[in-house]
Parts: C-alpha cells; sequence; structure tokens
C-alpha cells in the first residue's frame, strides 16, 4: 500500500492531491463534520490526517471512537486513482472547500462541508440565490405559491436552491424550470442517489438543468439524521430563504434557524389561520421573519429590478372577453372548483366549465387536481 | 311407432334447435335417452315416466328410445322433459302425430305431471322463429316473456294433461298477447331516488346528465360522504328510454341468468347493478363450466356501478377492459365460445386517497406516495376506456341542510331524451345506439369539427398533453353536450366543456412534472 500512494504522490501534485486527501476525508467522515474539522484543525491538512497513526489517532480523539474506526478503515482500503476514476465513471465532481470553485457563500457556514460532490453545475457566485423549502406534505395553496415563486424568481435570474424532497421543495425546483431557470438541489444522500424516488423526472432535469450537490459520497444512502446536516448547505448556498408552508415542528424551521445563524434573510409565506401547515410560517413572520407576499416584493427587498414580474399582473391589461375576465378575477392562489366559481362570478356553472378551459388554454388558470382551479400570474 | 318434435337449447344468449325423436318398439322394457346427453337431461326419463303415470298414463313395457339431435352437440338443462313426454306421447299414439308438427316445445317437468316453469324462453323460442317454427308452448309462468315476439304465437301449459288436451284440440289454444309498444312507453323511470334529492354539486349533476345522455362511462372521485352513491343511484333514473331492441336483449340476458321474475314479459327498465368490491373475475365478467353472464352483461342496456373503484381485485378491474372496448364479453370453453353483450355503461366512484380527503392537506393524512399508490390500482388503460371524469366536492353543512328547489330526475331526463333522439336520427340503421359506442373512424364520420374548432382542439393538445385516446374521448364526448343544446354542429363552447371533464393526465392529481 505504502507503494502504491508512493507511486500517487509522483502522479499528483499540488492541488491534484489536496483534492485527492479531501475527497477521502469526506468519504470516510459521512455525517460528521464536527470530527472533520477537529481532525483538521489538529494536523492542518487532510494528507497530515492521513499519514498520522492510528494508535496517535484514537489517543488524541477519544470522544469518537467510531468515526476515528471507520477513517482508519476508509484509509486502509482507499486507492486514490481507482476511487478518481470511481468518480469520473459516474459524472461526479468533486470539489474541495480550499478549491476556488468551491462556493464562497459556504465560506460563513459554521462546519462548513470539506467538500461537495456536484452532478450538474454549481451555482454561480454573482447570481442572486434564494431556497424555497417547506412541508413535504404540502396543501394545494403551498403548491401553487411553490411553483409561482420559484417560476417567477427564476425568470428574473434568481437561483433556486432546495433540497429535492417531496412537497414545497420539488415544486419550488419545478417552478424555476418551468421558467428555464437555474436550479439547484441539495441532497441528504449521495447525488447518484435519486431521493424520493418518484422524483426521478425532476432529477434528471435538475441534473441537466442545474445542479445537484451533496456533502457525502456517492452511494451514501438518504439517511434520516442526514437531512438536519444537510440544510445547512441549502441555507449557506442562498442569500435568502423563503419558507412556504411548516407545520409546528417542520424540518424547514431548523433552516431558518440555520439560515439566521448563518446571516442569511428568512422569508415566510403567510397562511390561513386554521391551517396546521401555516403555524410554523406564522409563527416564523411573529418572531420577526420577513413576510414574503409576492415574488416582485422578495426582489425588492433583494435590491433586484424586476424585468418581468408583474408584467401581467392587473386585470386590466389582459385582453380576455368580459365573462372571462369575471372569472379570472374570482380565481386565486388558493384553488377553487367551479362552483364556488360560478356563484362568486354569477354565472352558469357550464360557462363557468367552459370559460375555465379557455383560461387555461390561454395560459391564465390552471388546474392544478381535478376541479381545483388556480390563477396563473 | 316414431315420432318427432322440435324443441331448443341454448349455448349462451343463443339457441338452436333440437329435434327430439321417440321410437318404441319391441325388446326389454326399458326407457333409453341418448344424443350426447349431461345427466339432468338423461334423468328426464325417470321424471318423465314419473309423470305420465300420475297424469294416468302408464308406459306399456315396449323399448321406448329418445333421441336429441343433432347428436354431436351437448345437451344441457332440464328444459327437454316436456318434448320427450310430448314425443312419447306421440308415439304411444296418445296424441295425434301431426299435431306435433312445427310446433316448439319447452319446460321441465314434475314428477306429479305439472310443468315447471325454464330459463333462457326469450332466447328459445327466437331460436323456433329462425327456424321458420309458428308455435311454441312453453311453461305458463313463461308464457309473457316468450309471448314478446309478435310474429310468434306462444301458449302456455300449466301440466301434463292440459298439454295432451292442448295437443288433441289445437284449436283451443289461447294465444297469449303482449302489447311491447305499450310496455316501451310507460317505462318506469322511479329507480331509487330522485336528482331533486340532491343538494348542490352541481359539476357532478352536469357531469351526470352529459355521460347519461350519451351512455358515457364515468367517474367521480370525491372524499366520503360527499354523495358519490346517492348520485350514481339516480342516473339510472335519468337515462334515454329503452328501445324494443335493447329490450329484448336485456330481458334475453336475465332470462338466461334465471334472473327473469316470473311472468314478466319484458324488462323495460334500465339495470343497476352495483356488485360490492370483494367480486371475483368471474362473477363480474360471467363464467362458470357452462358460462352465464356476469355482472357486465347483466348491466348491459343499464349502469355498471363500482363503488370504491380501487379496491376491487386488480384481476377483477383488468378483466373489464376488453368488454368495455368491444361492449361484449368473449368466453371460450371446451364446448365452444360463449358471446355475452356487456353495453353497459361505468359509473365508477372513488376517494382520492385511502384516507379520503387528498388535496385537502389539513384532514388528509397520506403522504404524496400513498396517494400516488392508491390511485395506481387503477390501471392506465382502464382509466383509458373512461370519457367523463368527475370530482365530488365535500358538502358544507349550510349546503345540505339548504332547502331549496333542486332540478329533479324528469326535468333532467327530458333533455337527455332529447339529446338520444338526436342520436337516434344521426345513427340510423347503424348498431349504433349512443355517442360513447363510436370507434376512431366512426367519431371522425360523424363528428366532424370546424376549422376553429380544429385550432382549439390542436391548442388543447399540445398545451394539455392529451393522448390520442383522449382527443377522441373529448370530441365524442363535446358531441353529447352539443346533441343535448339540440346542437348540429360541434361548436367551441361543447369541445371547451369537454376538455373540463377529462381524465387526469400523470400518474396521479396534481403531479405534472
Amino acid at each position: 500500500m505504502r507503494e502504491q500512494e508512493g507511486g500517487m504522490f509522483q502522479e499528483m501534485h499540488g492541488r491534484d492531491a489536496m483534492e485527492a486527501y479531501w475527497h477521502w476525508l469526506c468519504s470516510s467522515l459521512v455525517g460528521e463534520p464536527g470530527l472533520l474539522w477537529r481532525l483538521v484543525d489538529q494536523y492542518g491538512t487532510p494528507k497530515e490526517v492521513f499519514c498520522a497513526g492510528e494508535e496517535e489517532l484514537k489517543k488524541r480523539f477519544p470522544r469518537s471512537p467510531k468515526g476515528i474506526a471507520g477513517l482508519c478503515a476508509k484509509r486502509r482500503e482507499w486507492d486514490f486513482v481507482r476511487e478518481r476514476e470511481a468518480l469520473r465513471r459516474k459524472k461526479i465532481a468533486f470539489v474541495s472547500c480550499e478549491h476556488p470553485a468551491y462556493p464562497q457563500r459556504l465560506h460563513a457556514v459554521p462546519q462548513k462541508p470539506g467538500g461537495l460532490f456536484v452532478r450538474g453545475d454549481l451555482p454561480k457566485e454573482a447570481s442572486p440565490s434564494i431556497a424555497i423549502v417547506g412541508a413535504r406534505a404540502c396543501s394545494a395553496y403551498g403548491r401553487s405559491a411553490a411553483l409561482w415563486f420559484g417560476r417567477e424568481l427564476a425568470r428574473e435570474g434568481v437561483q433556486i436552491i432546495s433540497g429535492m424532497a417531496a412537497g414545497i421543495d420539488g415544486f419550488g425546483h419545478q417552478g424555476a424550470l418551468e421558467a428555464e431557470g437555474r436550479t439547484f438541489g441539495v441532497l441528504g444522500g449521495g447525488v447518484d442517489i435519486c431521493y424520493p424516488e418518484f422524483h426521478r423526472g425532476l432529477y434528471m432535469r435538475l441534473e441537466r438543468e442545474g445542479g445537484l450537490l451533496s456533502e457525502y459520497p456517492p452511494g451514501t444512502r438518504p439517511l434520516r439524521h442526514l437531512f438536519p446536516q444537510r440544510n445547512r448547505i441549502i441555507s449557506g448556498l442562498c442569500d435568502g430563504v423563503l419558507i412556504i408552508e411548516a407545520k409546528a415542528k417542520s424540518g424547514s424551521l431548523i433552516t431558518a434557524d440555520l439560515a439566521l445563524e448563518q446571516g442569511r434573510d428568512v422569508y415566510a409565506v403567510p397562511g390561513r389561520l386554521e391551517d396546521p401547515l401555516s403555524v410554523g410560517c406564522n409563527n416564523l413572520i411573529l418572531q420577526g421573519a420577513g413576510i414574503a407576499l409576492s415574488p416582485a416584493q422578495i426582489l425588492e427587498e433583494m435590491g433586484i429590478t424586476p424585468k418581468f414580474v408583474g408584467k401581467n399582473q392587473g386585470s386590466g391589461k389582459i385582453a380576455l372577453e368580459k365573462a372571462e375576465d369575471i372569472v379570472y378575477s374570482c380565481l386565486g392562489l388558493q384553488a377553487k372548483n367551479p362552483e364556488e366559481l360560478s356563484a362568486e362570478a354569477k354565472l352558469p356553472l357550464v360557462e363557468v366549465l367552459r370559460i375555465l378551459t379557455s383560461l387555461e388554454l390561454q395560459g391564465y388558470a390552471k388546474e392544478i387536481y381535478k376541479n381545483n382551479y388556480i390563477r396563473v400570474l | 311407432m316414431f315420432s318427432k318434435v322440435h324443441s331448443a337449447a341454448l349455448n349462451g344468449l343463443e339457441a338452436y334447435l333440437v329435434r327430439v325423436e321417440a321410437d318404441i318398439s319391441d325388446g326389454m322394457p326399458q326407457l333409453l335417452m341418448v344424443g350426447y346427453l349431461s345427466s339432468e337431461v338423461r334423468e328426464a326419463g325417470d321424471r318423465v315416466r314419473t309423470a305420465l303415470r300420475n297424469t294416468g298414463i302408464v308406459l306399456p313395457p315396449k323399448r321406448i328410445t329418445v333421441n336429441l339431435a343433432p347428436a354431436g352437440i351437448r345437451k344441457a338443462g332440464s328444459r327437454f322433459d316436456l318434448p320427450v313426454a310430448a314425443a312419447i306421447l306421440a308415439a304411444l299414439e296418445k296424441i295425434p302425430g301431426d299435431s306435433l308438427k312445427d310446433i316448439m316445445l319447452t319446460g321441465e317437468l314434475s314428477l306429479s305431471g305439472q310443468v315447471l316453469p325454464v330459463p333462457g324462453i326469450l332466447a328459445l323460442v327466437e331460436a323456433a322463429r329462425d327456424g321458420g317454427i309458428r308455435r311454441c308452448i312453453v311453461p305458463e309462468q313463461n308464457v309473457a316473456e316468450g309471448a314478446v315476439l309478435d310474429e310468434m304465437e306462444v301458449i302456455g301449459v300449466s301440466s301434463l294433461a292440459q298439454l295432451i288436451e292442448l295437443l288433441r284440440h289445437p284449436d283451443q289454444a289461447v294465444r297469449v298477447r303482449v302489447d311491447t309498444s305499450r310496455l316501451l312507453e310507460n317505462q318506469d323511470y322511479t329507480g331509487e331516488g330522485d336528482f331533486a334529492q340532491v343538494n348542490g354539486q352541481a359539476v357532478v349533476r352536469r357531469a351526470a346528465e352529459v355521460a347519461a345522455a350519451g351512455m358515457h362511462n364515468l367517474l367521480m372521485i370525491g372524499p366520503p360522504g360527499a354523495g358519490k352513491t346517492m348520485i350514481a343511484k339516480r342516473i339510472a333514473g335519468i337515462l334515454p328510454p329503452v328501445s324494443l331492441e335493447e329490450a329484448l336483449e336485456m330481458t334475453k340476458i336475465y332470462s338466461v341468468a334465471g334472473l327473469l321474475p316470473e311472468h314478466t314479459s319484458l324488462l323495460v327498465g334500465r339495470p343497476f347493478r352495483a356488485p360490492h368490491h370483494t367480486v371475483t373475475p368471474e362473477a363480474l365478467a360471467g363464467g362458470g363450466r357452462v358460462p352465464s353472464p356476469g355482472e357486465i352483461s347483466l348491466s348491459s342496456g343499464g349502469i355498471l356501478f363500482l363503488d370504491e373503484f380501487p379496491e376491487f381485485k386488480r384481476s377483477a378491474l383488468e378483466i373489464l377492459r376488453q368488454p368495455l372496448e368491444e361492449r361484449r364479453v368473449c368466453i371460450s370453453r371446451t364446448a365452444g365460445t360463449y358471446i355475452f353483450p356487456a353495453k353497459c355503461m361505468l359509473v365508477a366512484a372513488m376517494n382520492p386517497c385511502a384516507c379520503g380527503y387528498y388535496p385537502d392537506r389539513s384532514r388528509c393524512t397520506c403522504t404524496e406516495q400513498e396517494v400516488g399508490r392508491y390511485l395506481g390500482k387503477i390501471s392506465r388503460p382502464l382509466l383509458d376506456r373512461i370519457d367523463i371524469c368527475a370530482e365530488v366536492p365535500g358538502i358544507s353543512y349550510e349546503e345540505l341542510t339548504k332547502k331549496r328547489e333542486n332540478e329533479s330526475s324528469a326535468q333532467i331526463r327530458r333533455r337527455v331524451e332529447a339529446a338520444h333522439r338526436m342520436q337516434q336520427e344521426r345513427y340510423e340503421g347503424l348498431p349504433i345506439h349512443f355517442n360513447a359506442y363510436l370507434n376512431g373512424n366512426e367519431t371522425e364520420r360523424f363528428c366532424p369539427l370546424g376549422k376553429k374548432e380544429q385550432r382549439l382542439l390542436k391548442n388543447a393538445f399540445t398545451k394539455l398533453n392529451l393522448s390520442a385516446r383522449a382527443y377522441y374521448k373529448i370530441i365524442k364526448t363535446a358531441r353529447t353536450i352539443a346533441d343535448l343544446e339540440q346542437e348540429k354542429r360541434i361548436l367551441e363552447q361543447h369541445l371547451l366543456e369537454a376538455i373540463r371533464y377529462r381524465l387526469p393526465e400523470g400518474a396521479y392529481w396534481g403531479k405534472d412534472a
């Protein structure tokens, strides 16, 4: 093994070698960023950690026997060339925290990831980023809000960061993709594993049109205890976090707390009083989080002049027939069914049904599930 | 002495003539039954012998041979007792031999000499008519059913003695007549409940009306207690009137299944069948060693209501695919292929998820995957055979208790009947009764679209990701909507409404990625 390493040293110089050692360290310490940074602080570089004796490591870190044992086990079987080839084969890039491509925003994160495994692209430093997070079991209201914010913000060039989870996360990504914007998914497992499985389509689009990021090596199962840690990367990568729907105890609130620690803006979309999915968001607003009323308002607070948002807001600007206009003005973000619309617009039901199809075909309304419609802004 | 008489045997819904021959000769005294008989036909010999004795006729100690021709086809059922008795009587010269000429006989005998009813009379009488026979003698309880065919002379007998009397004096026969046109005019629509009792639910009411007018298959989705079952039961009451052709077919199916009440002549009410979700595939599609019609055939001409759609066994549901497409069920057995009609209108009701409240997230406890799994229990090919889909939202207390004038079934039915007349005129002389029966070619022939309408549909096709099947379904549904408005051409507004009733695309509601 020593001879092999000798070969390694000859082959890899400077940055390549450094990246290789970081790759090893990050792959060895899954879910233990605390230990990782204590090791690096102690030894200076991952290379020094690699060269340290097993007994010495055990003596210096008596409180993390499991982590050290894992580290040493990994070190014994680690083959730098093979691992590097394995990454290349899977089309995964590794960027350590000392690499210039490493997202600058993450440097501000306490216990930042030692490196990122990336499929697709990394977020651009110069573009503003917003994280859209929220409940997995979201309502139609949350769904339409996530799609709306995702779409409108992405259209203005804001990068949408989220966790590719079911519910709000997925819809945030989806909104951004609809606007052909850039969006990035930070995964709680290896970037080669699509979780949840039914997001396969989204996963493939993110890989092509945005990026998939993770601090965990490929093949890491998406385990429950890794998700809260992952949230610090989501908040770390963005300038502001937008929370859409969260129950009183929600993972999204962890993201909000982390964002505040990291000095990011936190916005919450207000919800209805009696709705359990709104409690978390409304509490955040009570505690002083920014209230998110529209993409335009968020953009304004971020200091971005909207180019597109608000272009077709206000019914006067759309050329619709009178009856269509009435129905359109009755539609909102909260899904309504044709019966409610018929009562509100004081039009016969059959006509409302026809107008809804017409509006949908013109792109002003959307049927988000059977017989429930929202306005498209 | 040799004699012969006609009877008929059933093969699925169709019957064929059987010649019953009897011969009496010298030899060992016995009654010999031949002609590829199942055991219940073979037992006819003992029944006939005893019934004759109890009527006062003792068989002589001679060799009696009875043959059922054609001898190559297996015969089953108890309906040959009466013709066997008649053939033996003629062979014994107890009745004049020529009295059996051009007569079809059918019926079961009890040991006392009573004549008992048998199933499938209408099909048997029809076979006699097609075989050039004008006169049928059937059990008294079945005479009303047989007499439905106007050109046939159908006579009922209740005992063997009466049969003998009748054959000795054929001119004394009392022919039973049934006025089918009056029966069809006075169709009974009461069904179960009236639409006037349904508060709110305007969308489903409309969807049900459109579905009934064109006999389109309908799927209702909604939370528990929203009124899906209530509405389904009332749809039977707004269906268009039954034609003679349909009534005959329905009667035949029920008669063959042995479900026709005694002394009923013609079924003029459209059937409403609601099998429980534990139903087996065989019970749904028809089956058995000698196949009998299943629920899908029993509901032919009416409604097959499947409540709790996803709870049905997958194997049972998937068996519906072919019958819903071809509107008939084909069952193959070694003895032959049996074909039953399946022209039913499928009305299915389901909850949107296991707990029933999705997408109301304040009440639904299912995860997206669970919702997907629940809806995934129904395969896409089956969903593709459903033309109209409507959501039945939960109903509020105010709506529920509000006293107001709802449209009654009779009012809705008037519009449906008008739409039905439009269809009758359009499909005159064709085997198509309703818009829903059109296939792709026929849709293009009978439902031409104007330029504007084509543009609209093209726009919808690309914007809403429609499938080819959905495309035809929309046109067919639009045709029915136009019929409801007595409009000869399909206009934009009809298409716009029809598009509304399409099935949710994608793996499940609310997912479009």
